[in-house]
């Protein structure tokens, strides 16, 4: 009886012991295939990296909606002229108005312009071995600057960088080797084209003392080119 | 008799349900030690069917191992060995070995309890 008694003691130990080992086995199983499952995870793109993706991606689609908003613009503006157009013909003392909303519109870069004009193109000077300042003869935004405002004061109905409209609300700013104008950036050599009088223009910068002068003086390449007929894109400022 | 289900299955809830979070470096120890389980199951399986089975070696081999391969690991990391494949390799190895040994028994104790119902059959 007692042996017997032993002998399912016995038994109640081992079932113990094997409750105690499967319950060690089931822990580690369940945790490691949490933990690892988490691993697997884990191994795709950082959240930092998705955030990044997302950001650009929807960035990607501002500028796409950007695109068909500024289109959408410049055929409405084509629609408004063509509109105008007819108003001219139709009513003749309105002829005034309609000219002078177009010299407005040039004035804003919003539409095209063509006409006579000038072109001036700033290059950087030669690498100079004594002059160890690279900053000494390239192009800065502020000579960008200064030929533009003289171009403005001299009258140019229409003004444009490297292609880039400039408006009354452009900026230009200095990004390290390159200039920034609206958010786009350019390099070197800046061409400035400008439309307005070829014979006003010209000598106005030309004046002695004046900013080609100057421009010279900073060790900048410059060209001044008269146009019979120049063309400036619109405005473009979807990005 | 439901004891040891019981247990595996309050061992695989807790596993699952505890919010314990390790850090990666140690991910491998826990491989290491599910290998280690898993071998030393199967050599008491093993062991059973080959009616060499004891308690003391099973259980103490179960903890043992797991320890053993965990600490050995952790040594590895720090002494810069990947000491922790050769504990892989050789629980799988043996892993392995049980496996078939096991497959092989009860595929003779299959074939032995056909031979003996034809032989009732034929008597």
């Amino acid at each position: 009886m007692a042996k017997k008694m032993n002998e399912e003691n016995k038994n109640k130990g081992r079932y113990i012991l094997y409750s105690l080992v499967f319950l060690v086995l089931g822990f580690i199983f369940a945790f490691s295939y949490r933990t690892l499952g988490k691993d697997s995870g884990e191994t795709a793109p950082s959240p930092t990296f998705q955030e990044e993706e997302q950001y650009r991606a929807d960035l990607i689609v501002q500028k796409e909606r950007n695109k068909e908003l500024a289109d959408e613009i410049r055929s409405k503006q084509a629609e408004i002229r063509e509109f105008e157009q007819s108003f001219l013909r139709s009513e003749e003392n309105h002829a005034e108005l309609v000219n002078e909303a177009k010299d407005l519109r040039l004035l804003l870069g919003v539409i095209p312009a063509v006409g006579p004009g000038v072109r001036v193109t700033l290059k950087d000077g030669d690498y100079d071995p004594v002059e160890q300042n690279p900053n000494d003869y390239i192009v800065h935004e502020s000579h960008v600057l200064r030929v533009v405002n003289e171009l403005k004061i001299s009258g140019a109905q229409g003004i444009s960088i490297n292609g880039q409209r400039i408006s009354s609300n452009s900026y230009i700013k200095c990004t390290g080797p390159v200039i920034t104008i609206d958010g786009r950036t350019f390099p070197a050599p800046f061409v400035v084209e400008a439309i307005g009088d070829p014979e006003i223009l010209s000598p106005s910068l030309n004046l002695t003392g004046g900013v080609i002068d100057s421009l010279v003086h900073d060790n900048i390449v410059v060209t001044l080119e008269q146009l019979k007929e120049l063309k400036l894109p619109a405005l473009r400022d979807e990005s | 008799m439901w004891l040891p289900l019981l247990g595996l299955i309050l061992g695989v809830s807790l596993g699952l349900l505890s919010d314990i979070q390790i850090p990666q470096l140690y991910s491998n120890y826990l491989s290491i030690a599910v290998l280690a389980a898993l071998d030393t199951l199967f050599g008491g399986i093993r062991a059973y069917l080959q009616q060499i089975y004891d308690d003391k070696v099973f259980i103490s081999g179960f903890f043992f191992n797991i320890a053993l391969a965990a600490g050995l690991a952790f040594l590895g990391v720090h002494l810069g060995v990947d000491l922790y494949l050769a504990a892989v390799f050789a629980f799988g190895v043996r892993l392995f070995q049980n496996i078939a040994v096991i497959r092989r028994i009860l595929l003779t104790k299959w074939s032995d309890r056909g031979k003996v119902s034809e032989k009732k059959f034929q008597e």
